[in-house]
């Protein structure tokens, strides 16, 4: 039995320890934004935070994640009404979340769990990235680029500048 | 309200009250029975008391849309349909409330998600024109009115100083409108509503062209929505395939399965198709891997190998036994032209794979009573529905297909399958349990379907002035059209049959038509011919695999566009012409010629002959260059330029910035065109830099993300898209499908005028684009 923190509530997972992350959240814990794409830290479309820092859940066991937190794409709203002292509103996106609607970010979006998170951890570190910023977060800053088959790559790079503009103005 | 009798006949439609209701009330737009249909209700699962209706009207003014097309991430079913529908009810585009798409149970019309506004958008449109009318008779009954005394607007119905809304007209109601169909729900093409109900006027639209959001976006974002791969069923067992070590191969030992380290594990094999099954899904995935370690195939070496493919379609093709195909542009006579100057040269576009970002996963469940229920994501649920049907040896009233989002994978489910489905359903009938299969990463590159390759043979003649007097193509490839889904095929279980020249269905017969429309119109003699042969390694393997082909984005038309286009380019630097101003001065089409216009401007067009005058073909230095491309498909026209920058020391082509103009006729939805455009541009920067499917002389050797590499963010190009429809155009055109292919005729071009060489295959990866330019 491994305890593991996840979106802000402990967890009692009863998987072996060597179980990759992405088995436990969507077999056992009912976590289903993190997506399976390849299994091999390539395409980024099961990347979650750990303690803040963008990892792949497909090849993370859960022996690694003693006494840290997890965080996925659920989990944002939660993540930024805690960061801002807002009071819980499930209905209140991230703004990360909020710009890629407003920006019609998304074609098929199976891969966009992954970018938000990835985009999320950026504009943690970076509040206003450049356009070379964002290609290196989504490129060559993990294991592997964050690969999209729809290409939309354009629409992300907008998203991004969108949800710095939002996180500046103070979103609520 | 006064008496009606109990049948109107709305324009060939039928519109019945099937009862009074004491509290809400509904119109429900159902199939009409019609002498197909009736042959048809065998295998038409409409359960009558949950009516798979088009269109259905609520008391409270809301509307639900139901389609047999699916959605993968076009939008165009959730937001251009609920324009498309609301327009010609005249009721705001948020009044239609839900849509239900893919569901063989609970959708109408069956069909492929392609073409969504070419073609299959008429069945919307018209089912809503029907429902209008039908609605406006209604209401001129109870005003006391001649119906030509009845208008709508904005969802407000008025007749002779009366007002009323859809709703108030059909509560207390159970009213049944049946609109005349053709067609066979589970074949290829689906049901097509018939009839000319009256259409709105195009100047009169107020809904069509507003840049309405995509409301599925939100529940996407948030986490809310069930993808297919989050779908669970109780006593659901995980499945892992273990396929076999070449496209040709058959099982001879199957490996050992370790109960003592997989204790929920089980070993199933049917014919060839091998899996190991678990409760837990990574003890499946872990089992499946030491299972397949130790499992014994037979060998088999029938592909040419992916380094000669080329060659291998050049020389070693017998061309004739399936029927040639001749272009409609075809004319004049090119063999008699004597040219001043002339370009002949052989292109080569290799196989692509679909590639989505998430493999395919699909759950089935086969009960006891023998009805079969498979939960996936396709984009042709109907046909899927007749494949597994046929597989099993069942009529197809016993299958259900249900779809959910899921990754994009751009054509290749057409067929109805995307691989794993049938899979499923073998496994589950052979359990008794549901069971969920998952393809892995590898399965999913070596066991999909891919699009096909082409190889064509270009002869240009130009006169003294430099135009082109004589154009002949031959473009020789197999077809991307095997509906056969590979579960069933290792099984050795029905399925139809393989295209080639001897299969009745039209759209298996194995041929190439030529698919990429002619717009230059200005050339005198032009010969178009379409070869086509077997699927390759096909008849080599034992097992009828090989490489199956299925279709991808802007299907063997971009096979055809880019060496058309490349060799338009290349005529251009042989008469010493700008490569932009050389189409225009060729084509007879004022629509070809204004989209061009524009992308020279947009595009900051500097016109030239190619190559550039700095262009060089060795060296550590950065060469720059830019190309231009041009397509029609759909009564869409599409122009694009790319300017790259090309290191011609190490081989790295990067492209700096894409410009797009296409003229699709009347825009649906300028917001979603412009995001799909944009992002079908890149996807075909993808194409042109990195994509071609691996392969040895018995398997695909792509694998993963490595082997199989795509565009990432750090190498997407500033993009530029510009909508510039044609001022008073009245279909609805064309969506996005083409802007991936104009993108790499366009580098390649671009390619020319950097460096002087021209780039006639694809990719532009480096060590070919070292080979091209040493040449």
């Amino acid at each position: 039995m491994t305890t593991i923190t996840i979106n802000g509530e402990k967890r009692e997972v009863q998987a072996s320890s060597d179980t990759p992350l992405l088995y436990v959240l969507r077999g056992e814990l009912q976590v289903m934004t993190p997506k399976f794409g390849c299994g091999l830290a390539q395409c980024g479309a099961c990347s979650v935070l750990l303690d803040g820092e963008e990892i792949r859940a497909c090849i993370t066991p859960i022996s690694a994640l003693e006494g840290k937190e997890v965080t996925t794409v659920d989990g944002l709203p939660a993540r930024w009404a805690r960061q801002k002292g807002l009071p819980a509103n499930p209905a209140r996106l991230h703004p990360v979340q909020q710009a890629w609607v407003d920006e019609q970010v998304p074609q098929c979006g199976i891969c966009q769990f992954g970018m938000m998170i990835k985009v999320t951890e950026l504009l943690e570190h970076n509040a206003k990235p450049s356009d070379d910023d964002i290609n290196a977060a989504l490129t060559t800053s993990g294991p592997s680029p964050h690969l999209c088959r729809c290409a939309s790559y354009a629409a992300i790079r907008e998203g991004v500048h969108r949800a710095a503009k939002l996180i500046a103005g103070g979103a609520a | 309200m006064r008496n009606a009798p109990d049948h109107i006949s709305i324009h060939g439609a039928r519109l019945s009250r099937r009862g009074f209701l004491g509290t809400g009330g509904a119109l429900v737009v159902a199939l009409g029975i019609t002498p197909e249909l009736a042959r048809a209700t065998g295998s038409a699962s409409l359960n009558a008391a949950q009516p798979a209706s088009w269109i259905e009207i609520h008391a409270d003014n809301t509307f639900h849309l139901r389609t047999g097309k699916g959605d993968f991430g076009q939008s165009s079913i959730y937001t251009a349909y609920r324009q498309i529908v609301a327009e010609e009810l005249s009721v705001p585009v948020a009044a239609i409330t839900t849509v239900i798409s893919g569901d063989t149970d609970r959708t109408p019309d069956g069909g492929g998600t392609f073409g969504l506004l070419r073609n299959a958008s008429g069945n919307v449109r018209k089912v809503a024109a029907y429902t209008r009318e039908a609605v406006l008779e209604l209401a001129a009954q109870r005003f006391g009115v001649p119906r030509s005394a009845v208008s709508v607007a904005d969802g407000v119905i008025s007749g002779g100083g009366q007002q009323a809304r859809y709703g108030d007209i059909v509560a207390g109601q159970d009213l049944r409108l049946a609109i005349p169909v053709s067609g066979t729900l589970t074949s290829f093409f689906g049901l097509v509503v018939t009839g000319e109900p009256p259409l709105k006027k195009v100047a009169d639209y107020t809904i069509i062209g507003q840049p309405v959001m995509n409301p599925i976006i939100r529940p996407k974002v948030s986490g809310e929505t069930v993808w297919v791969g989050d779908v669970k069923l109780p006593g659901m067992l995980h499945a892992r395939v273990i396929h076999p070590a070449t496209l040709g191969s058959r099982l001879i030992a199957p490996g050992k399965l370790d109960a003592a380290q997989f204790p929920s594990a089980r070993l199933v094999r049917v014919g060839n198709l091998l899996a190991v099954v678990a409760a837990d899904e990574w003890q499946a995935v872990q089992a499946a891997m030491a299972v397949a370690a130790d499992t014994k195939w037979s060998e088999w070496k029938g592909l040419p190998g992916s380094d000669k493919l080329a060659e291998h379609l050049r020389g070693k093709v017998d061309w004739s036994v399936v029927p040639a195909t001749r272009s409609a542009a075809s004319k004049g006579d090119v063999a008699t032209v004597k040219a001043a100057k002339s370009h002949n040269a052989s292109y080569f576009v290799p196989y692509f794979k679909h590639a989505p970002i998430g493999p395919t996963v699909s759950l089935a469940d086969v009960k006891a009573d023998g009805t079969v229920t498979v939960h996936t994501h396709t984009q042709n649920a109907q046909y899927l529905r007749m494949a597994i049907a046929k597989m099993l040896g069942k009529g197809e009233e016993a299958v259900v297909i249900r779809t959910y989002p899921g990754p994009g994978h751009f054509g290749r489910s057409n067929g109805g399958n995307a691989g794993s489905e049938d899979e499923a359903v073998l496994l589950s009938r052979a359990l008794g349990v549901p069971v969920r299969v998952q393809w892995m990463r590898a399965d999913d590159m070596q066991w999909s379907t891919q699009s096909s390759p082409m190889v064509s043979d270009i002869r240009i003649g130009l006169d003294e002035a430099g135009v082109i007097h004589s154009y002949e193509a031959t473009h020789s490839g197999p077809p991307m059209q095997d509906d056969r889904p590979i579960g069933a095929l290792l099984a050795g279980l029905p399925t139809i049959d393989p295209p080639g020249p001897g299969n009745p269905s039209p759209i298996h017969t194995a041929k190439i038509s030529i698919a990429d429309l002619w717009v230059y119109g200005a050339v005198a003699h032009v010969s178009e011919t379409g070869r086509g042969t077997d699927q390759i390694g096909m008849r080599e393997s034992p097992i009828g695999v090989g490489l199956r082909d299925h279709s991808m984005r802007t299907p063997i038309q971009f096979q055809q566009n880019f060496p058309r286009e490349m060799a338009i380019s290349e005529a251009a630097a042989l008469a010493g012409k700008d490569a932009l101003r050389f189409r225009i001065e060729h084509t007879d089409d004022p629509r070809v010629r204004a989209v061009l216009e524009r992308l020279a401007v947009e595009a900051d067009w500097d016109a030239r002959p190619s190559p550039s005058p700095k262009a060089r073909a060795s060296g550590e230095a950065v060469v720059r260059g830019r190309g231009v491309s041009l397509m029609l498909r759909d009564s869409g026209y599409w122009a694009c330029a790319a300017h790259i920058a090309v290191v011609p020391a190490t081989g790295e082509v990067k492209v700096e910035r894409m410009t797009l103009v296409v003229d699709p006729g009347l825009v649906v939805n300028p917001l979603q065109l412009r995001r799909q455009a944009q992002a079908g541009l890149l996807m075909g920067v993808s194409e042109a830099l990195h994509e071609e499917v691996s392969f040895d002389e018995g398997a695909i050797t792509s694998s993963d993300w490595y082997t199989y590499p795509i565009l990432t963010m750090a190498e997407a190009p500033e993009v530029k898209v510009v909508l510039a429809p044609l001022a008073g155009a009245q279909g609805y055109g064309q969506g996005s499908e083409s802007a991936n292919a104009l993108a790499a005729p366009a580098i390649a071009g671009a390619f020319l005028d950097a460096t002087g060489k021209p780039a006639r295959r694809l990719p532009l990866r480096p060590d070919y684009v070292k080979a091209m330019l040493a040449s």
